[in-house]
């Protein structure tokens, strides 16, 4: 199923399709996705119209849903358990952990359980699969901005005031939304053929947000235990983040090194276990 | 290298793993399981393995659709039809051969595909455009034809789903013929809508072909493809066994077709009773698959019954090949009563003067329990009615001559063929 070749023919600008069985692991065929973006922005726009659409509170689940985690968290870690945070007020320490990990859960989830959700369109329409994934990375990214604006409300309210670092902020994303993306490739296929990964999805990632710098700052996790766990690549987005917001120390790029090296490889991983499991979606979905 | 051609396939196979029993899904378990047997199976074993859990869902197709052609693709269920557009769409890939399409391929296996049913008509107009390949720009230069096309243009601002099933046809349909393919696969779709869109799909068609498009066509409905593709391939068991004129394919294809087990009826493996000839003859005992309007037909039954049935009420149905059943004749309501049947029988039918009209037919042989349960349901073969005139665009389901009286001006006319003609 090689690409759409141009090829001098009778009739200009000629279409010549060549169908083949699939053959090779690292046949990627980025091009096809390349000539399928448009698709990839409408399946983006019809995310975005239907999740506002259908909720009540339209943008305002943006916003509760991650303030609804840092108030839980503020009153447990902040008030009862009196964590320590890095001399920031602890709701805003906790915010700043907790917007970047729901863009992070949100798009593991549903580029994990994407195929599936739109199996109707698999079956029946060729695209590159890709496009899903990668659609169901970029449409949370929208939640993401609205509730950064609360975040600045709150900074505001704490008399914190944005400084140039917060510039940082989209590459941040970027390495975000690849380590989504990576994980999505591995389980969206996977979730095609046996169905389990969308009941295993919620508590693979309310374990992996306890391991990560959420409701605790990395300061407390002992010196030698440090490189282990910075080998969980949320763990360099999210002191990043946090260094961004608050500008204070410096940037830890050992972490967010591992992060980029992790993620590098699992999206290479990914991009060729996902093309080669493509080829049997339309029949087991 | 484009020849004259817009598809060329050469050795295409699909080879499918078979389901077990009803599940879709594998667990986990299972293909550990199977993985774990396999580690200590020898070659032979493996691949003996494979040969059981497979089958060739298409199997070594060959062929070559010249452009501006229209060719129908025939088959029983589960015969490769699907599979075949579904390669040609590049939903799924052959396991063997190769194909190659020369310009752009359009794709109806199912109109509305990619609707959602929150998004409003207009958005779905966009978002079903881009499905089917086409830029947002070509989409915003054709809404205004596509929304006039789709006769509902005072709905596009309601989500889809407070549409009806016929406006959310209408609408995908409106969308994909704007698609201005070269080649076209078409997929049953033109069986949906009310009649009076199901012409306008057609004269869409029509003009596509006018343009110089190819149309692959899939269809049960014989009446659309006798009228639609002037050659047909018709597949069986995976396999191409016929490629050639319209006529002589769906000869074949209706030889084929009788006595197989009706689609509808779910029971055929435990039927306590099994047709085994059906035979259609005219009055005067020979064999026919066409019939003139006003002649009589003899349907004759074989069928074996390896239970006992108790007073069974024989059934002998004529459907329009596009599923509108037209009429049906029964054992019961003739109050001829059958006390029991059982093993080797004959029956035999002959029906009034035949009034439906010129068209294609299928005749449905049923038993029933006097309760109505069913017993047993084949397709006993298809029919064509010949009539000069009488069609059911015309005339409907069937037709017989009137008495009229009329008070003003009228002129006795001479005869019915003067009559057919002022029509």
């Amino acid at each position: 199923m090689r690409g759409v070749s141009l090829e001098a023919s009778p009739t200009p600008n000629q279409i010549v399709t060549d169908i083949r069985p699939d053959r090779g692991w690292l046949d990627l065929d980025l091009g096809a996705v390349w000539r399928f973006r448009e698709l990839l922005q409408v399946l983006v726009m019809r995310d975005l119209q239907v999740l506002y659409k259908q909720a009540l509170l339209g943008a305002g689940w943006a916003i509760l849903q991650p303030v609804f985690a840092v108030i839980i968290f503020s009153i447990i870690f902040g008030f009862i358990v009196r964590m320590p945070s890095e001399g920031v007020p602890y709701p805003l320490f906790a915010f700043a952990g907790v917007l970047p990990w729901t863009y992070f859960a949100e798009a593991v989830r549903r580029s994990g359980v994407g195929l599936v959700t739109d199996a109707e369109l698999v079956r029946k329409i060729y695209f590159p699969r890709l496009i899903m994934p990668l659609a169901n990375v970029v449409s949370p990214l929208v939640d993401f901005c609205i509730a950064f604006v609360v975040l600045l409300i709150v900074m505001a309210f704490y008399g914190i005031a944005p400084n140039v670092k917060m510039l940082v902020i989209p590459f941040l994303m970027i390495v975000a939304a690849l380590l989504a993306l990576s994980i999505g490739l591995w389980l969206a296929p996977i979730n095609v053929r046996f169905r389990d990964i969308k009941h295993t999805l919620p508590f693979m990632i309310q374990i992996w947000m306890y391991a990560s710098p959420i409701v605790y700052p990395l300061s407390l996790v002992p010196e030698q235990w440090r490189v282990l766990y910075s080998l969980n690549p949320m763990v360099g987005v999210i002191e990043g983040f946090r260094w961004a917001v608050f500008g204070q120390g410096e940037p830890n790029f050992m972490a967010l090194g591992m992060s980029a090296g992790i993620i590098v490889v699992l999206l290479a991983g990914g991009l060729v276990f996902f093309r080669r499991m493509e080829r049997t979606f339309a029949d087991v979905i | 290298m484009n020849g004259d051609f817009a598809i060329r396939g050469e050795g295409v196979g699909k080879r499918y793993k078979r389901l077990i029993k009803d599940r879709h899904h594998d667990s986990l378990r299972d293909v550990i399981g199977a993985g774990v047997k396999d580690m200590f199976a020898s070659k032979q074993e493996r691949e003996a393995r494979q040969e059981k859990q497979t089958f060739w869902a298409l199997r070594d197709a060959n062929f070559e659709i010249k452009r501006g052609e229209n060719v129908g693709i025939i088959g029983l269920n589960g015969a490769g039809k699907s599979t075949l557009l579904k390669i040609l769409s590049r939903i799924t890939t052959p396991t063997t051969g190769h194909i190659r399409i020369n310009g752009r391929l359009g794709a109806l296996l199912e109109v509305g595909t990619g609707f959602h049913h929150e998004l409003t008509g207009r958005e779905n107009v966009f978002l079903y455009g881009s499905i089917l390949g086409m830029t947002r720009a070509e989409v915003a230069a054709k809404y205004d034809a596509i929304v006039d096309f789709s006769e509902i243009a005072e709905f596009m601002d309601t989500p889809v789903k407070r549409y009806s099933s016929g406006m959310y046809v209408r609408l995908a349909f409106a969308v994909a013929a704007h698609l201005d393919p070269d080649i076209l696969l078409l997929d049953e779709v033109l069986a949906v809508g009310d009649f009076a869109f199901q012409r306008k799909c057609m004269t869409f068609a029509r003009r596509l072909e006018q343009k110089g498009a190819t149309i692959l066509f899939v269809s049960h409905n014989m009446h659309s493809i006798k009228t639609m593709c002037e050659r047909v391939i018709y597949l069986k068991k995976g396999q191409i066994v016929f490629d050639g004129p319209t006529a002589e394919g769906l000869k074949l294809y209706e030889g084929d077709s009788r006595l197989a087990d009706a689609p509808w009826f779910r029971d055929a493996a435990h039927a306590p009773l099994k047709f085994t000839d059906v035979q259609l003859l005219n009055d005067r005992g020979e064999s026919a698959g066409v019939f003139d309007y006003g002649e009589r037909m003899i349907v004759r039954l074989k069928y074996n019954a390896h239970q006992r049935v108790e007073r069974p009420d024989f059934r002998v149905g004529f459907d329009r090949d596009d599923e509108v059943s037209c009429t049906t004749y029964s054992t019961h309501s003739d109050k001829i009563d059958i006390p029991f049947v059982e093993g080797e029988g004959e029956i035999e039918l002959r029906t009034p003067p035949i009034k439906l009209v010129s068209d294609l037919y299928v005749a449905n042989i049923v038993v029933r329990d006097p309760t109505g349960t069913m017993l047993a349901a084949q397709i006993g073969g298809h029919f064509h009615v010949r009539h000069p005139v009488l069609s059911a665009h015309a005339y409907g389901v069937y037709h017989e001559p009137g008495e009229w009286r009329v008070s003003q001006g009228a002129m006795p006319m001479l005869s019915e063929a003067a009559n057919d003609r002022r029509r």
